[in-house]
C-alpha cells in the first residue's frame, strides 16, 4: 500500500475539511510520541495535517539515528516507559509520522532554526518535505486547529 | 448482502486500529461492509468518532472476550 493520496481527497461527512497544525518545538521523546500519535490520528480521521518542526525539535530530524532523550524530570522512568511501548507494540513516533503522511501529511522544518542550529537542508530526514519560513506555515494554519508541542 | 471486509487489527495499539479502518476506508466504495477487529480499548469511541466525522455508519458493536468487533457500513466516498 504506497498509493499516495493527498489528505484532501477525503472528506469530512458533510464536505467540509478539517485541518490540524502541529508545531514540534520540544526535542524530548515523550512529547514527539504524542505529536505522532495525534498526526496519525488525525491523517486517518480524513484531517489535513502538517507539522511544523523547530528549534529543539530539528534535532530529531536529522538523518541517522533517531536520539532518544527523555525529560530530566522524568528520565528514570524512560526504560519502563520504553518496556510498556514495546508490550503493547506502540510505534515509534517517526513510524507514526510516516504513517499520518501516507495519508498526506506535511512536515516542514524550520529555515529560521535551522539557521541557528547550523543544520542544512541536506542534513534533515528525508521524512521532511521542505524547509520553510513561519508565515508559510501561518498562512497554511489558517482557519484550522493548532498545537504547539 | 454484501460480505464484510475484515480489518484485523489486534495486537495494534491506538491509533493503529483507526489508521487501518481509514487504509480500507480508501479501497471501499459507497455500499460496502468493513469489519473491524481491534484489541484496543480505545477502539468503540475512535470509530465511533471517526464514522461521524466521514459521514459513515456504526452498524453494530460486539465486545468478545478477545476482541472488540465493530462494523461499519459505507455510506460516502
Amino acid at each position: 500500500m504506497n498509493d499516495y493520496i493527498c489528505g484532501c481527497d477525503y472528506l469530512n461527512g458533510d464536505g467540509t475539511m478539517s485541518k490540524l497544525s502541529i508545531v514540534i518545538f520540544s526535542g524530548t521523546v515523550d512529547k514527539l510520541l504524542s505529536a505522532g500519535v495525534l498526526s496519525q490520528a488525525a491523517a486517518a480521521m480524513g484531517t489535513e495535517v502538517e507539522v511544523f518542526v523547530t528549534f529543539w525539535g530539528l534535532l530529531s530530524f536529522t538523518k541517522g539515528e533517531k536520539k532518544m532523550i527523555m525529560p530530566k524530570e522524568f528520565e528514570a522512568m524512560g526504560p519502563a516507559l520504553m518496556e510498556g511501548m514495546k508490550r503493547e507494540h506502540v510505534k515509534s513516533w517517526y513510524e507514526m509520522l510516516k504513517e499520518a503522511k501516507e495519508f498526506g501529511a506535511k512536515i516542514y522544518a524550520c529555515s529560521m532554526a535551522a539557521g541557528v542550529m547550523n543544520i542544512k537542508r541536506e542534513d534533515l530526514d528525508p521524512i521532511v518535505d521542505d524547509m520553510v519560513g513561519a508565515a508559510k506555515f501561518l498562512a497554511d494554519a489558517e482557519g484550522g486547529q493548532m498545537l504547539f508541542i | 448482502m454484501t460480505e464484510a471486509t475484515i480489518i484485523d487489527s489486534r495486537g495494534s495499539a491506538c491509533p493503529g486500529p483507526i489508521t487501518d479502518l481509514a487504509r480500507a476506508y480508501r479501497n471501499s466504495k459507497v455500499g460496502d461492509l468493513l469489519e473491524l477487529w481491534a484489541t484496543d480499548k480505545g477502539v468503540q469511541a475512535d470509530t465511533a468518532a471517526w464514522a461521524k466525522k466521514t459521514g459513515n455508519e456504526i452498524l453494530e458493536v460486539k465486545v468478545d472476550p478477545d476482541k472488540i468487533v465493530v462494523k461499519i457500513k459505507i455510506n460516502k466516498r
